[in-house]
């Protein structure tokens, strides 16, 4: 083709000059022109329309980026954003008051200080509408790759069937939920979910319990509180001190290890508040696998076991015979042994006793025979009276589901042997915390309180100052350092009847009264601390000592009650009650060792004077400190005014009980024939009671010399004779040397 | 038309010859858009080369190298190979609904001697091959008989339908697009245009009827994104927020929040614009729209530029689907049209949208490259 465009007709165009030969224009080269003039029209419509559609999208995106931008909602972004702390004193929301976390459903649990028993973590369980899902194979090997434990072969089956609801994985935590929620599979979803964690593992395991897979709690805490768990998200504060905690269970295993015991229990309360600070039960288990804990692991023996208290009861006997002013402390008593029917109530090294002991001289060595000489001094009814006011016939009140109900022979077959064998801990069975809650009572000025795991709310208390200082007390919180000495050191402490009380006027404003019936005088409240006192300076509890905290406690060792009813002669029950310190009561640690075996260390022994009276010296050392209690620097004050001596002085115009003067002589003929005609009821209400051969008790019973020692009489003094008669089984004592 | 002045010049014959007379300024064009491409996809890894840019640059690479053969080829043969290339696309699209990999819950892949294939990319390019070489025999006046739109008809539905029936709503109807543009610009009367457009609304309500669960809930959900936010409406949103949250300058390269943590959904595929404007703000995201209206525009006078009708249709088709990918795409980021799984082209990671769109340009370049030859209509007067 030659020829012109038609936008330069004459070929003015200085390059083409002097090529053109032909000008020829045909129509169909007219028709091609006019073609390609309308589609360049149409063409340049096009582009233009392309030119406006991305000015548009340009607008669009000014608009999205610039003019409007969209932020995202609040509701949208919510699940992705941690709730921050707003406390400014705690940026880093350590404390509990943060941990109600809003997005589950049970409240957290803490220990007194805000550390984390029990929390509930946010998790989620996966499940898929497998008629959404497009590609069940690819989404399972999708799933794989953030859940490695996945089936995918077993997940690809269920997925391709026709159900519409498959639950591919539970608790997963959210980090993994967000990845899978990443993958952006079409029918898979989420349930909101939550589990239940332990932080700290063994530590308080029995106390917290646990809850089952729809989240009620099924045993401990968990169950007792269920309701105001779940009801009230701010977290629950227990009395518990996890650092207490920590130390009790330490030491108390360390024990049980050592001396070889199946099982072991320890208890720290507050001897005025009734605050559980510890409670250990050994063996005991992880709380995160409380299902894979045996039932021996689960037992609670600090409120579900039910052990002989064993002459840590002496206390007791003592307490009521001096409140109900049937007996003195300058009295004495008997240390004759008793047969009772077939049985003999005696004490293992009789040689090292006077046959007659002081009230001091009873509880410091723990004679059996004088313990029951003293109840029955008080009588069945007196002695019932005060066991019932002190709660040991009743289950004890603690906030857990397992506290069981103690062992007690019928009140109304409650005879002589009855009130003997009381009388020094045996016949009857109370869970630990009932004896520990026993000798805070006697030793607190009185006061019967109640044992409690919810921490005392701190009124005056911020949080700043629990983070300041741990201590727990307000008294103790205004002088943090040295305060009991502080305390101590001005304590109105005197051996009269007219003392007044201690515990009353303790550390100021801030004291804490202790709350319940008031069952013993504060001075006889006293004289208890001193006599408990006297147990550690210079009686068989001397192991139980520790420098500068004025240990006081009393031994316990009863004989386990074997699979047949009979008592296992070799195999004991050792229990050490301390409450420290003497002068000012604050704590009570009580240590149980479930037959623990004999170690060179203790020369053979298996008593509690050899085994738990040490574990409470090591326990006392090592959590006076964290209970801001310091080694007192000035002890010979302190001593001096707990000070009591062996044989008290009867002061002049009274009429000591003591030899010739015996109202609970046994051997007194009217109280014989009442003891005949209740002997034979006591029967069926304590069968171990019958067949009990003896009764053995704290002092040392070396296991090799044990058997076949019991039942020898002593004659005291050469002038002592002890008859059995074998026709009646009646008790019958002679005793010549007092005549 | 001639003018004198090409007279002057011989017509390219060798292949050097050749390669001079290609548009390298656009071919610079494309290598920018390329490494635009490099750039994001090196962020959506994380700042790391892999897993996405450097296998994207490979592939880049090759395509360039494919680009540039196919700017050799005389549309004369590319003429000629239109039919069976079209009648190849059509088979390829039979066989993957019979043996094609699901993806996605769509079957659109074949795969053959390990390379994916989807032929729904490669149906575009045959069928504007054909419709170009169809019109280019067909007078403009002879349009006016809508007679003669009938065949064209039938060569733009049968790939259509059997895209759609993948299903692949995106491709299948950016496909009608490019074939309807072509119409438009062969000489399509304005009359017909309007009684085509006048059935649509009952055809799209037929159509809703059709469409999977899944196409139609991206229907609802771009109408009421805010319903369902953790679902269907997450990505459309995550991606208003990236918009927004780039503001006029743009969090900062490697620094977009919502893309670098994950909120942002197919970052390196589909949304991979967001996270462009993301991280470069307004400013960045109108950089990349202009670089693409340029090589739109330019494609478009490439086509202006083009003696031949064939030429200027093929040349038209190309910057037609190559605008096409970018307008839904972009209008899809950000919420303007339903989601549909339509890429951003050399820029998202993937090859089949890649090696298409560089085969186009190819085509693109032979057509410029060859602007001056004429091709006889084999049959002037029509059929």
């Amino acid at each position: 083709m030659r020829e012109n465009s038609p936008r330069d007709p004459d070929g003015q165009d200085p390059g083409r000059q002097g090529h053109e030969t032909v000008v020829r224009v045909t129509r169909g080269d007219l028709a091609q022109r006019a073609l390609m003039e309308r589609m360049r029209v149409r063409l340049l419509s096009v582009a233009g329309g392309f030119g406006v559609l991305f000015g548009a999208v340009g607008l669009k995106l000014t608009l999205a980026t610039v003019l409007h931008p969209m932020a995202p909602a609040p509701r949208q972004i919510a699940p992705q954003v941690p709730r921050l702390p707003t406390n400014p004193a705690d940026p880093k929301g350590l404390m509990a008051d943060d941990l109600s976390l809003s997005h589950v459903r049970r409240a957290t649990v803490t220990d007194r200080n805000g550390q984390i028993l029990a929390i509930s973590l946010p998790m989620a369980a996966v499940f898929a509408n497998p008629l959404e899902l497009m590609d069940p194979k690819d989404a399972a090997q999708k799933l794989k790759a953030i859940l490695p434990t996945l089936d995918v072969d077993d997940v690809v089956r269920r997925l391709s069937g026709k159900k519409q609801f498959v639950y591919i994985a539970r608790e997963i935590p959210p980090e993994k939920e967000l990845a899978i929620n990443d993958l952006g599979i079409p029918g898979i979803y989420f349930e909101p979910g939550e589990k239940r964690r332990y932080p700290l593992g063994r530590t308080a395991a029995q106390i917290m319990g646990a809850v089952d897979v729809d989240d009620h709690g099924v045993a401990g805490v968990e169950r007792y509180f269920d309701h105001r768990l779940t009801s009230d998200s701010k977290p629950l504060r227990l009395s518990l001190d996890v650092r207490v905690q920590a130390v009790v269970r330490d030491e108390l295993a360390a024990a049980k290890t050592e001396f070889q015991a199946i099982g072991a229990c320890a208890i720290v309360m507050d001897v005025r508040t009734g605050e559980v600070v510890a409670m250990v039960s050994l063996p005991d288990y992880d709380a995160n696998l409380f299902n894979h804990a045996t039932d021996d692991q689960r037992f609670n023996r600090a409120v579900t076991g039910m052990y002989e208290p064993g002459s840590t009861f002496k206390l007791q006997t003592a307490a009521m015979a001096l409140q109900d002013n049937v007996a003195h402390v300058w009295d004495r008593f008997s240390t004759i042994p008793i047969h009772v029917g077939r049985y003999t109530i005696s004490d293992m090294k009789t040689d090292h006793f006077a046959p007659w002991l002081s009230m001091p001289e009873v509880m410091a060595y723990s004679s059996n025979p004088a313990a029951a000489h003293i109840a029955l001094d008080v009588g069945a009814k007196r002695q019932q009276d005060w066991l019932r006011a002190m709660g040991f016939f009743a289950r004890v009140p603690i906030e857990l589901p397992e506290a069981g109900h103690p062992i007690i022979p019928s009140v109304a077959r409650w005879g002589q042997s009855t009130v003997m064998t009381v009388g020094f801990g045996h016949g009857v069975a109370e869970p630990p915390l009932a004896i520990v809650r026993g000798t805070a009572a006697a030793a607190n000025g009185g006061v019967l309180v109640k044992p409690t795991l919810i921490a005392r709310p701190e009124p005056a208390e911020t949080q700043d100052d629990r983070q300041a200082s741990t201590l727990f007390s307000p008294a103790g919180a205004a002088t943090p350092a040295g305060g009991y000495q502080d305390v101590s050191a001005h304590l109105p402490l005197s051996d009269g009847p007219a003392s007044r009380d201690n515990s009353d006027v303790v550390g100021g404003e801030a004291e804490i009264v202790p709350e319940g019936p008031k069952l013993l005088s504060d001075a006889n409240s006293l004289l208890l601390r001193k006599m408990l006192r006297l147990v550690v300076t210079k009686g068989i509890g001397k192991s139980a000592e520790v420098p500068g905290y004025f240990v006081g406690g009393k031994t316990g060792t009863a004989e386990k009650v074997g699979a047949r009813g009979g008592y296992l002669k070799h195999v004991n029950i050792s229990a050490f009650t301390g409450i420290f310190p003497m002068n000012t009561p604050r704590y009570a640690v009580y240590v149980m060792l479930d037959s623990p075996m004999a170690t060179k260390a203790t020369h053979g022994w298996t008593t509690a004077a050899w085994n738990a009276a040490p574990t409470v010296a090591k326990i006392v050392a090592r959590i006076g400190p964290m209970l801001s209690l310091f080694p007192a620097a000035d002890t010979a004050a302190i001593d001096a005014a707990l000070d009591i001596p062996m044989q008290p002085a009867t002061p002049s115009g009274a009429r000591e009980l003591g030899p010739g003067n015996d109202p609970g002589d046994p051997h007194d003929e009217a109280r014989s024939r009442q003891h005949v005609a209740t002997r034979h009821d006591a029967k069926p209400d304590l069968e171990r009671l019958r067949q009990t051969i003896s009764w053995r008790d704290a002092h040392p019973a070396r296991r090799d010399a044990s058997d076949g020692s019991l039942k020898t009489s002593r004659d005291a003094s050469g002038s002592l004779k002890t008859s059995r008669d074998a026709s009646d089984g009646s008790l019958k004592t002679s005793r010549d040397a007092s005549r | 038309m001639i003018s004198g002045r090409r007279l002057l010049r011989a017509p390219a014959r060798g292949p050097l010859a050749r390669l001079g007379r290609i548009n390298w300024l656009y071919v610079l064009l494309i290598c920018l858009l390329g490494g635009v491409g490099y750039a994001a996809l090196y962020s959506a890894g994380g700042g790391a080369p892999q897993p996405y840019a450097l296998p994207q640059t490979i592939r880049f690479g090759v395509g360039v190298l494919m680009m540039l053969t196919l700017a050799m080829l005389p549309p004369r043969l590319l003429m000629r190979l239109a039919w069976p290339l079209y009648g190849l696309s059509l088979v390829l699209l039979g066989l993957v609904l019979h043996v094609g990999h699901v993806g996605k819950g769509a079957e659109r892949w074949i795969v053959i001697g390990g390379v994916q294939l989807q032929p729904s990319e490669f149906a575009k390019i045959a069928l504007v091959l054909v419709l170009a070489a169809y019109f280019h025999r067909i007078r403009w006046e002879r349009l006016a008989n809508p007679l003669f739109l009938l065949p064209p008809a039938a060569m733009v539905l049968l790939p259509v339908a059997l895209v759609l029936k993948e299903p692949n709503l995106g491709t299948g109807a950016i496909t009608g697009l490019v074939g309807l543009s072509l119409f438009a610009a062969a000489g399509m009367r304005l009359w017909q245009m309007v009684a085509l457009a006048l059935p649509l609304p009952v055809l799209a309500r037929l159509a809703y009827a059709h469409l999977h669960d899944y196409q139609r809930a991206r229907i609802t959900t771009f109408l009421h994104p805010e319903q369902d936010h953790l679902g269907a409406g997450y990505n459309i949103i995550q991606s208003k927020i990236a918009l927004g949250s780039g503001g006029l300058w743009g969090q900062g390269y490697l620094h977009g929040t919502q893309g670098q943590l994950n909120f942002l959904p197919e970052k390196q595929t589909d949304f991979i614009f967001t996270m462009i404007a993301e991280e470069f703000g307004l400013v960045g995201g109108l950089s990349v729209i202009g670089l693409l209206v340029l090589l739109v525009l330019g494609g478009m006078l490439m086509a202006l530029r083009a003696r031949s009708q064939f030429g200027r249709l093929l040349a038209l088709g190309i910057a037609m689907n190559f605008f096409l990918y970018c307008a839904v795409n972009l209008s899809m980021v950000m919420g303007v049209i339903p989601v549909g799984g339509v890429p951003l082209p050399l820029v998202s990671y993937g090859s089949s949208a890649m090696l298409t769109v560089m085969f186009g340009f190819g085509l693109l370049l032979s057509v410029y490259v060859h602007r001056d030859e004429r091709l006889e209509a084999r049959d002037p007067d029509g059929l």
